[in-house]
């Protein structure tokens, strides 16, 4: 089974996110900001992580970074999540393979992460897949 | 000076940029003040802090939004996305949105209070807002940890000289102890009043300055929140002195300016009350057509419109298009539909204050009446306005519908222009051989003599045309004169001298 590391700081938008995926049929994990998706990332091993862009003490670009700086994760695909533009969310980082626009539709998502997931088979480049 | 006094030239002040908002603050709010914004939901409270967070920013601040359990964000931003003051540009980088409630839950108010204070200095804030205080105080084990937690932001916010805007809903307690704490409260609500609703704030505490006290109307515009102080708050005490002298100005008609000894005095308010057609706007027309460049007028209208007011005077042979192209002459016709008082009050006042104007025609008294949910306040309200206009050396002139077309009764329409009114005309219908006439009557001048008789007029297309005196006719103010015999009809021609009555 696939791993999804969801890492968003609202209430309501990581629950739903969970239960939308876990229906579709994959293991989730959850963080409520970037530093604490830093530290699940080591145990939970995902396969692809859904990063919201603003979070409280270490942010989305500050996550993505530190992946980045790790060749443990800098293989697994990020989609960036956020109610900004994506321009917007480019200017600050753009080492992501996907980008959600919020609010979003559950097949939004449902589709992203299998199309990230598809994509990135064998693939140890994971930027600008959107 | 003492280093105990605190007063406005140590508090630095941070301006909401909000419409009214800070002529009600006298500047703004304070540097490292923690304020609480509450009110039921749909009063307004997340658009009046995302605006003051937009206009923040744009005065090259920094804002964090904090919400707890509120509106996600996405949503947020998408209904504020419309409002004018949205700029995408701010966000990220001067304006952060975070959301901590789950950090509340999982860490307490201990790790929230942590969370604040990284994410100000993180971000460097200058002004933070934290949306859903309830679920601080839900979260907390006794009101004495939530007074701790409201208290030890209270100090970090002044200890950073970061502005703190905390949003709440209501609690479900009666007493609110985080009221003494904060240095101000501002009440948003939504009242019901008749069919119609009108949203008010109202300041109810604000540590270190005076303040407009009471309630003050505003809308959710295009624009975001405008708030419109209430009228006789913000015009307690007027802004000059009286500008007038012994002066006297033309109504525009030359037998009623001889009727009033010269013309009405200068800078006084004119109250000319008469039944529907019976030629109040007209009076206002000729007042107004007498426009310059040194006088400045504008008609404030109600129920005619720009161009129908145009066309009437048209009509009376009064060139008001080219008062209007000279810019001498401004015309603004406010629907009498769902007005709110002050909204025309400080759109008055605004407007008189920026076109410098100096003749003041205002069509229909009535509409300002109907503006008003509490009718309590019009005579306080017309006494501030007219206060102020005279402070300006503005001569007014009103128009009020008498309720009768004819009769024997005459009524003062409002009773709040009554009341400051220090010219008072009246015009009426009078019944004769099976005809209607109209009859123009004076019934005060401020400190000055005036001509007492009744006087017959007409509207031509040369305007109005004072006629002979109605004295011989008997009963004529019952509306029901009869000629007594050997007199002729009345007819239009220059009045001869009459009594003067000197003021009672």
């Amino acid at each position: 089974m696939r791993t999804v590391l969801v890492v968003d700081d609202e209430f309501g938008v990581a629950e739903v996110l969970e239960s939308i995926l876990t229906d579709a049929g994959y293991n989730v994990v959850s963080a409520i900001n970037g530093r604490q998706g830093l530290a699940r990332l080591s145990k939970a091993r995902p396969d692809v992580v859904l990063l919201d862009f603003m979070m409280p003490l270490v942010n989305g670009p500050a996550m993505l970074r530190a992946m980045a700086a790790d060749p443990a994760y800098r293989t697994i695909p990020v989609i960036m999540m956020s109610s900004l533009d994506e321009e917007t969310v480019r200017r600050e980082c753009d080492r992501f393979a996907a980008f959600l626009r919020k609010p979003f539709r559950a097949s939004a998502v449902r589709d992203a992460v299998a199309r990230v997931l598809d994509n990135n088979r064998g693939s140890d480049d994971v930027s600008d897949l959107s | 000076m003492s280093e105990q006094r605190h007063d406005d030239s140590e508090l630095e002040r941070v301006p909401t940029g909000v419409p009214g908002f800070d002529v009600i603050l006298r500047g703004g709010l304070f540097a490292g003040g923690a304020y609480i914004v509450r009110g039921t939901p749909g009063t307004g409270k997340t658009i009046l802090a995302n605006q003051i967070c937009f206009n923040h920013v744009h005065a090259g601040g920094r804002a964090l939004y904090v919400t707890l359990l509120a509106e996600a964000h996405a949503r947020m931003l998408q209904h504020i996305r419309r409002l004018r003051f949205f700029d995408p540009a701010a966000i990220p980088g001067s304006l952060y949105y975070v959301s901590a409630f789950r950090t509340l839950e999982e860490d307490g108010p201990r790790g929230l209070m942590d969370l604040l204070r990284r994410e100000v200095q993180g971000h460097r804030a200058t002004l933070l807002v934290l949306d859903g205080l309830l679920a601080i105080e839900e979260a907390t084990a006794s009101d004495q940890e939530f007074r701790k937690f409201v208290h030890e932001l209270q100090a970090y916010a002044a200890l950073e000289g970061c502005v703190v805007l905390l949003l709440t809903n209501g609690s479900r307690k009666e007493y609110h102890p985080e009221h003494t704490m904060v240095d101000g409260l501002v009440m948003l609500s939504d009242q019901p009043v008749g069919a119609r609703s009108v949203r008010e704030l109202e300041i109810r505490k604000f540590r270190g300055s005076g303040f407009l006290q009471g309630k003050h109307a505003f809308r959710i515009t295009d624009d975001g929140i405008v708030i419109y102080p209430r009228l006789e708050a913000l015009l307690a005490r007027p802004s000059a002195e009286d500008a007038c002298g012994e002066d006297r100005v033309t109504t525009g008609v030359p037998y009623l300016d001889d009727m009033l000894g010269g013309g009405l005095p200068c800078g006084t308010t004119t109250l000319v009350m008469g039944p529907s057609g019976g030629g109040k706007t007209t009076l206002g027309l000729h007042f107004v057509a007498e426009a310059s460049a040194a006088e400045p007028a504008l008609a404030f209208t109600f129920y005619e419109t720009p161009n129908r007011l145009l066309m009437k005077a048209r009509r009376v042979g009064l060139d008001l298009e080219r008062r209007l192209r000279d810019r001498h002459l401004e015309i603004q016709w406010q629907p009498p539909t769902e007005q709110l008082l002050d909204e025309l009050g400080n759109r008055l006042v605004e407007s008189v204050r920026r076109g410098h104007i100096r003749r003041l025609f205002i069509d229909g008294i009535d509409g300002f009446r109907q503006a008003a949910t509490d009718q309590r306040r019009i005579t306080h309200f017309f006494a501030a306005l007219s206060n102020e206009f005279r402070a300006l050396g503005i001569h007014t002139c009103y128009t009020a519908e008498a309720r009768s077309l004819i009769g024997p009764e005459i009524e003062a329409p409002t009773t709040g222009i009554s009341v400051v009114a220090e010219n008072m005309i009246l015009l009426r219908f009078v019944e004769l051989h099976s005809h209607l006439y109209r009859l123009l009557s004076i019934i005060k001048v401020r400190d000055s003599g005036f001509d007492s008789s009744l006087r017959e007029f007409r509207i031509t297309q040369r305007g109005i045309e004072l006629a002979n005196s109605f004295e011989s006719a008997e009963a004529i103010l019952s509306g029901f004169a009869r000629l007594r015999p050997g007199h002729k009809q009345a007819s239009a021609a220059p009045p001869p001298k009459r009594n003067r009555r000197r003021p009672g």
